[in-house]
């Protein structure tokens, strides 16, 4: 179809669905929409509306919606503060991927960071499972990278030391998999034990993943809580599952040790460019100098593709609640389940009952479009949503043992594919754009393809002689014998001392921390990277006890210790503060 | 291996009142994971312990310490800094400390006093972001008794628990504003005495029937939602109101800590959430006691010492006589009776025991039945009965004897019925 059949088709859409005062033009087939509805879900429809059409690559939707929130712009960053071969924006897992794969090369490389630690935004959330590609569109890039990830998988958890698990997935079909659907339930059964598992194998066949059919027998007998209604399971034994944060903060980490430079706390503001090529990068802390610029800004993508003026794209987040049960939980199922429901929402996978890579038990997440990119809020709807989407899988399952919920935001496209290319307006601007899942598993596969393009657009890439892939492994107390322990004891004797009681983390894992290549120095980034706090007191025993350890390892006041970012202080000051300050005023 | 008749596991005031028990008739060791014995007394710094068994009301670290200097008297091998890693029903137990890295300890008898931990925001689901500035009441009495640290100054608490009364008095005292107290049920959930002494005295408000629906605020909370509940304890929302605050303190209940119990397979009551024990404070594994608030929570620690000497003279007893298989008589709640402890009593060698419980709902002129099949074995009066007070029902050897049944019933009638 070309422009003008386009725009005729879209005319004529917007007409019988009422939309007034929408404008549009088609440039290098990206479609940008103008104008003004009355809620943020027309604003939503309209920019899905086109998407269907192969022509179309991205949709930018400016379209104005009641309360949208304003892009504050800051000025009057001057200072030059380095000059480098590529600034990354963003580390999530996609930016860190791209900046270990980039450490590889003879570069001047630096990896810019809004939050207080790596992996602080859609990855933190990531339920880490390793997708096979199964459950992606045939024909997508998405699909694409995920297989080709996933086969690197274990390579780069190796390398990296990084905990890493092929457990696999059940995925099964019951009485309801097509319970919407209004046919005779004989039918319905029919199918989805006998066509729906067929249809699977089938493209995993064509893909290469390797599926088994699991009969009902075989299924109760492999996992003795599961529904009766299931009829059906299809064991996908190369799933896999890792620590998302884990796995970021390794690839940061291994960069580090091979050059890369990292600065946290560093917001951008602006990119300047000269005759259509990045100039440079404006922080709120000074100017970087570059050529080029790889936008891996998550949820942020669009608004830093603007800055470039190189938007493509509109982000649309989409939030994804998850419950973690208590690890004595484990017992009640032997493989991570996900459940067939047709017809599908939307570009969602249905979530599942799955294991996390530490043993407890996650259900989620759930799918749900939200206007504001910082809405991690979980709601009593989403908790309602997860208990009833998943506890009729297992219904003995014990389901007050929830010890917490969090709600990360997935960077969703209109086009809802990845978008990975270099900019054809601004030279350099190269679009890492719309990671969503499957985002982790493709990550590695997604930083191979962005060093190609940085080759294609001329960036001089020359191998380094002694770059070192390997991480050194964590020394985690728990993974090891007791004849282990006593020796490490020995040595250091606060591997002995247990600080977080739930998990049993020793105050010696938390000091390496303290003084890694990434130094934590707050609550949670200490959380994300030993367990401490992650058990079923959540931190209620021992986060006074990390405060002091963090103050007395690096000589903050323990006053100042954070929970995470800026101005998520833990205590407003010493006890007897507030006493002062009235005594003061008197 | 060390050798051992006794290892006590938790030096909080169920494990100290055990150990000095026991190590009159045995060698006992005392396990403690944090670096001081005590457990939570030392920042309980109110008064109010000791009432009952020492005839005089201490403050919390006054009343540990009594125990403690009597401890370092004894021949007691204390063990603090020391957390435990396993154990097993042939009770070996393998722990690590810093300065002996793995210990390998095999025990005659064990007694389990870990005590209890609080419930969190997330185990009673509530709503919104997670910001800093949410503490349990436990932990913010804690950061202000011990470390010196001011939680918060606008404060909102959640639940009106003892512990949840105590901080609303201590944070007022330090100078913060305690917006108000809620309580979802419609009657407090401490004792009396500390709603008054608490909260009536110091003007702070006490809402009843409501709950937190809402947390919000991204780095440091700047607020709650509050709303009234209905009969089913759902909020109700056209009730729903903003309330600013920079701190959240949740007093919404304690959970006895039984991850070890679990590791041995111990049967655990559903109500207590605790082990069953019988009177000797037996549980379902031979040789492994339990005492304290393991077993079920309690309101007073005068009553977590008497059960802990119960414990700690039957452990120090055990293995010393072949023990004789005897019938059980099982100890059921019956009417209005939340729970019973001990939930077992042996025939054999009985002799006079206390029963502790508490009731469902609260009730005027009550009377507490024992029931033997149909036949009233004891009664007796109680002015008032609330949920949050326990109970407790004496037994005599001369009442227990001619017990026909298996099985006693407690039950709390109305008089008026």
């Amino acid at each position: 179809m070309n422009d003008n059949n386009i725009r005729r088709k879209f005319e004529k859409i917007i007409k019988k669905n009422k939309f007034e005062n929408i404008s549009f033009r088609i440039e290098n087939k990206i479609f940008y929409l103008d104008g003004k509805v009355s809620s943020y879900n027309d604003f939503l429809k309209i920019g899905a509306l086109i998407v269907k059409e192969r022509n179309i690559e991205g949709v930018v939707n400016n379209i104005e919606y009641p309360n949208k929130k304003k892009i504050k712009k800051i000025n009057g960053i001057k200072n030059k503060i380095d000059k480098v071969d590529v600034v990354i924006i963003g580390g999530g897992v996609t930016g860190s991927s791209i900046a270990r794969e980039l450490s590889k090369y003879k570069l001047k490389v630096i990896l810019v960071e809004k939050s207080s630690d790596v992996a602080c935004g859609t990855t933190k959330a990531n339920n880490g499972i390793i997708h096979t590609g199964i459950g992606e569109k045939m024909g997508t890039l998405k699909q694409k990278l995920c297989v080709k990830g996933q086969q690197n998988f274990k390579k780069i958890t190796d390398e990296l030391n990084v905990p890493y698990k092929q457990n696999g997935m059940m995925i099964i079909t019951t009485k309801d998999t097509l319970v919407k659907i209004k046919v005779p339930s004989f039918i319905k059964n029919f199918f989805s034990k006998r066509i729906i598992p067929i249809i699977v194998l089938q493209r995993g066949k064509k893909l290469g993943i390797p599926l088994n059919i699991v009969n009902k027998k075989e299924l109760i007998k492999r996992e003795q809580n599961i529904t009766k209604k299931a009829l059906v399971g299809i064991y996908s034994p190369t799933y896999g599952i890792t620590s998302p944060y884990l796995f970021t903060i390794a690839l940061v980490e291994n960069a580090i040790e091979n050059g890369l430079k990292l600065m946290l706390n560093t917001e951008i503001i602006d990119i300047l460019t000269k005759e259509n090529k990045v100039k440079s990068v404006v922080t709120k802390k000074g100017i970087i100098e570059t050529k080029f610029v790889i936008n891996a800004a998550g949820l942020y993508v669009d608004e830093v593709a603007d800055m470039a003026g190189a938007r493509e794209y509109t982000i649309h987040p989409k939030k994804g609640a998850t419950l973690i049960f208590d690890k004595n939980t484990c017992k009640y199922l032997n493989h991570s389940i996900s459940m067939l429901r047709f017809p599908r929402k939307e570009h969602y996978k249905g979530g599942g009952i799955m294991t996390t890579i530490d043993g407890n038990i996650q259900w989620g997440p759930t799918i749900l479009e939200t206007p504001d990119k910082e809405d991690t809020k979980v709601t009593s709807e989403d908790i309602e949503d997860i208990f009833q989407s998943y506890s009729p899988l297992l219904e003995k399952f014990p389901k007050k043992s929830v010890i917490t919920y969090f709600t990360g935001l997935r960077a969703c496209t209109f086009t809802e594919d990845f978008i990975i290319k270099a900019s054809k307006k601004i030279k350099g601007f190269i679009h890492v754009a719309g990671i969503q899942s499957p985002g982790l598993t493709a990550a590695p596969a997604i930083a191979e393809m962005v060093v190609d393009i940085l080759k294609n657009e001329g960036l001089k890439l020359e191998r380094k002689k002694n770059f070192n892939p390997h991480n050194k492994k964590r020394i985690v107390t728990t993974n090891l014998s007791n004849e282990e322990k006593n020796k490490l004891i020995e040595k250091n004797p606060q591997y002995g001392e247990i600080v977080c009681r739930c998990e049993l983390i020793t105050k010696g894992e938390i000091i390496n921390e303290i003084h890694s290549k990434i130094p934590a120095l707050n609550i949670d980034a200490i959380k994300r990277r030993t367990r401490a706090g992650m058990g079923r007191c959540q931190a209620g025993f021992c986060l006074p006890k990390i405060a002091q350890i963090i103050a007395q390892e690096t000589g903050i006041p323990i006053e100042k210790i954070l929970k995470n970012e800026e101005k998520s202080y833990l205590f407003i000051g010493r006890a007897k503060c507030l006493l002062e300050d009235k005594y003061d005023k008197n | 291996m060390t050798k051992i008749d006794v290892a006590v596991i938790g030096g909080g005031p169920a494990g100290l009142a055990a150990a000095l028990k026991a190590s009159e008739k045995a060698d006992v060791m005392l396990l403690e994971r944090d670096k001081e014995l005590g457990g939570i007394l030392p920042q309980c710094i109110h008064e109010g312990f000791g009432n009952i068994i020492l005839k005089k009301t201490l403050t919390g670290p006054e009343y540990a310490q009594h125990y403690i200097d009597k401890i370092k008297d004894s021949n007691i091998d204390i063990k603090t800094g020391t957390n435990i890693l396993e154990i097993d029903a042939n009770k070996n137990i393998i722990a690590t400390n810093s300065e002996e890295g793995i210990i390998n300890i095999n025990a005659e008898s064990i007694i389990l006093a870990m005590g209890c931990r609080e419930k969190t925001r997330f185990q009673i689901l509530i709503p919104g972001t997670r910001p800093a500035g949410i503490y349990t009441a436990g932990t913010a009495q804690r950061l202000i008794n011990i470390d010196g640290l001011m939680p918060g100054n606008r404060i909102v608490i959640l639940g009106s628990g003892d512990v949840g009364l105590i901080m609303a008095r201590r944070f007022t005292l330090e100078g913060g504003k305690v917006e108000g107290v809620y309580e979802i049920t419609s009657k407090p959930g401490g004792l009396t005495r500390n709603v008054v002494q608490c909260l009536d005295d110091y003007r702070i408000p006490l809402y009843l029937s409501h709950t937190v629906t809402n947390i919000i605020g991204k780095k440091r909370i700047e607020g709650v939602t509050v709303a009234k509940v209905d009969k089913k304890m759902k909020a109700i929302k056209e009730t729903e109101r903003f309330v600013p605050c920079d701190c959240l303190i949740l007093a919404v209940g304690l959970t006895p800590e039984n991850e070890l119990s679990k590791q041995v397979d111990i049967k655990i009551d559903e109500r207590t959430k605790g082990p069953i024990v019988n009177e000797k404070m037996e549980t379902s594994v031979s040789g492994i006691f339990a005492c304290g608030n393991v077993i079920h929570v309690h309101d007073l620690v005068d009553d977590v010492t008497i059960s802990a000497e119960k414990a700690g003279e039957s452990a120090a007893q055990y293995g010393k006589e072949k023990p004789k298989i005897t019938e059980k008589i099982q100890v059921v709640a019956g009417d209005n009776v939340e729970y019973v402890v001990p939930q077992i009593i042996n025939r054999r060698d009985l002799d006079s025991i206390t029963l502790y419980f508490r009731v469902k709902k609260e009730n005027k002129d009550a009377v507490v039945v024992v029931l033997d099949g149909n036949k009233k074995i004891v009664e007796k009066n109680e002015r008032i009965v609330k949920p949050p007070e326990m109970l407790k029902v004496t037994l005599s050897k001369e009442t227990l004897i001619p017990i026909v049944q298996n099985e006693l019933k407690v039950n709390v009638w109305s008089k008026n019925e």
